[in-house]
């Protein structure tokens, strides 16, 4: 059978209280097949180790309802501190452990995640009116070593991949981890990305939607949460630069990943 | 106070307590204009340069 190509993103909600065990078998009998590509978020964790570190978080929201971290020098420092140490790092020695060749990098490495840095921000301020903000160090991807992966890939290896990228002045950004891995299937030509969260698909009224066309998906971008959102938003691009299916599926459940490509459960998001 | 959009040329209000910073929208054109300065009642705007959204985590 050929080898299929899959993104595997996992929240930071799934590893609150360590790797689900379901979850590495899953991934390991994924990965004896198939090639794969894990990335990761980590949001909560960035939040409380800047915390402890006296380094309060701020938060916005854009005129598009998309909440997000503000990023300074600082907190970027503790983002990749995180990122790309500690969860990382966590999760390549816990990947090994099942008998993955698990190989933790980060945009910047190998220039995987190449960015364009944002100049301002535009959010709403406390009067519900726009201000263009500094933009901080977040940015957004503009391009992605595929042949770097496909090396990794090829030689069996399963990259984990932190979302920070760099911009034109080798300055390291903060990236949403969705729209990361969304860019890599998209570069890779992946048949699937499975979005693995805390929560069982995408969830408009009080149902879970099974299945979704890229035309609904952008049409329900207003009553879908600020979490939810971002992945919806970044499922719709995925399909836009090919890649063939997502599902956005709670990662939490037995075999997460081989039920979600079976479209067993999660929300599936198909162009037609 | 009245404006002048700086691409098309439009007149339009902007609220008094404008501040410098804030994003007003040309009713005309349709471009969004970042209060650039204000001295002595005038009200100077200049498009917003902004990348598509990418938010991070």
């Amino acid at each position: 059978m050929q080898q299929k190509t899959f993104v595997v993103k996992i929240g930071g909600s799934i590893l609150k209280s360590g790797f689900p065990e379901s979850f590495l078998k899953d991934l390991k009998s994924l990965y004896e097949h198939d090639k794969v590509v894990l990335v990761h978020g980590g949001a909560d964790l960035v939040t409380q180790t800047a915390k402890a570190m006296g380094k309060e978080q701020k938060f916005i929201v854009s005129p598009d309802g998309m909440r997000s971290r503000y990023t300074d020098k600082e907190t970027m420092e503790v983002y990749t501190m995180v990122m790309a140490g500690k969860i990382n790092k966590q999760l390549v020695a816990w990947l090994q452990s099942y008998g993955i060749r698990a190989v933790g990098v980060s945009g910047v490495d190998g220039f995987l995640l190449r960015a364009i840095r944002k100049k301002k921000l535009i959010v709403l301020d406390e009067r519900g009116r726009k201000i263009a903000i500094d933009g901080g160090y977040t940015g957004k991807i503009e391009a992605v070593n595929k042949e770097f992966l496909e090396a990794l890939l090829n030689l069996r290896y399963l990259p984990v991949v932190a979302p920070i990228a760099m911009d034109d002045e080798y300055q390291l950004l903060n990236v949403d981890s969705d729209r990361a891995a969304a860019y890599i299937a998209g570069a890779l030509k992946a048949d699937a990305i499975v979005i693995c969260t805390d929560v069982e698909g995408v969830i408009i009224g009080e149902t879970v939607r099974r299945k979704m066309s890229v035309e609904e998906a952008k049409k329900n971008l207003e009553v879908i949460g600020h979490g939810m959102k971002k992945k919806v938003y970044a499922a719709v691009e995925a399909l836009q630069m090919g890649v063939k299916e997502v599902v956005i599926t709670s990662g939490l459940k037995e075999e997460p990943m081989t039920q979600a490509l079976n479209h067993e459960v999660g929300t599936l998001i198909v162009y037609e | 106070m009245k404006v002048k959009c700086p691409e098309c040329g439009a007149e339009f209000d902007v609220p008094d307590d404008v501040i410098v910073g804030e994003v007003v929208t040309c009713p005309d054109c349709g471009l969004e204009l970042e209060v650039a300065k204000i001295e002595a009642g005038n009200v100077e705007l200049k498009p917003v340069q902004v990348a598509g959204e990418d938010w991070g985590e």
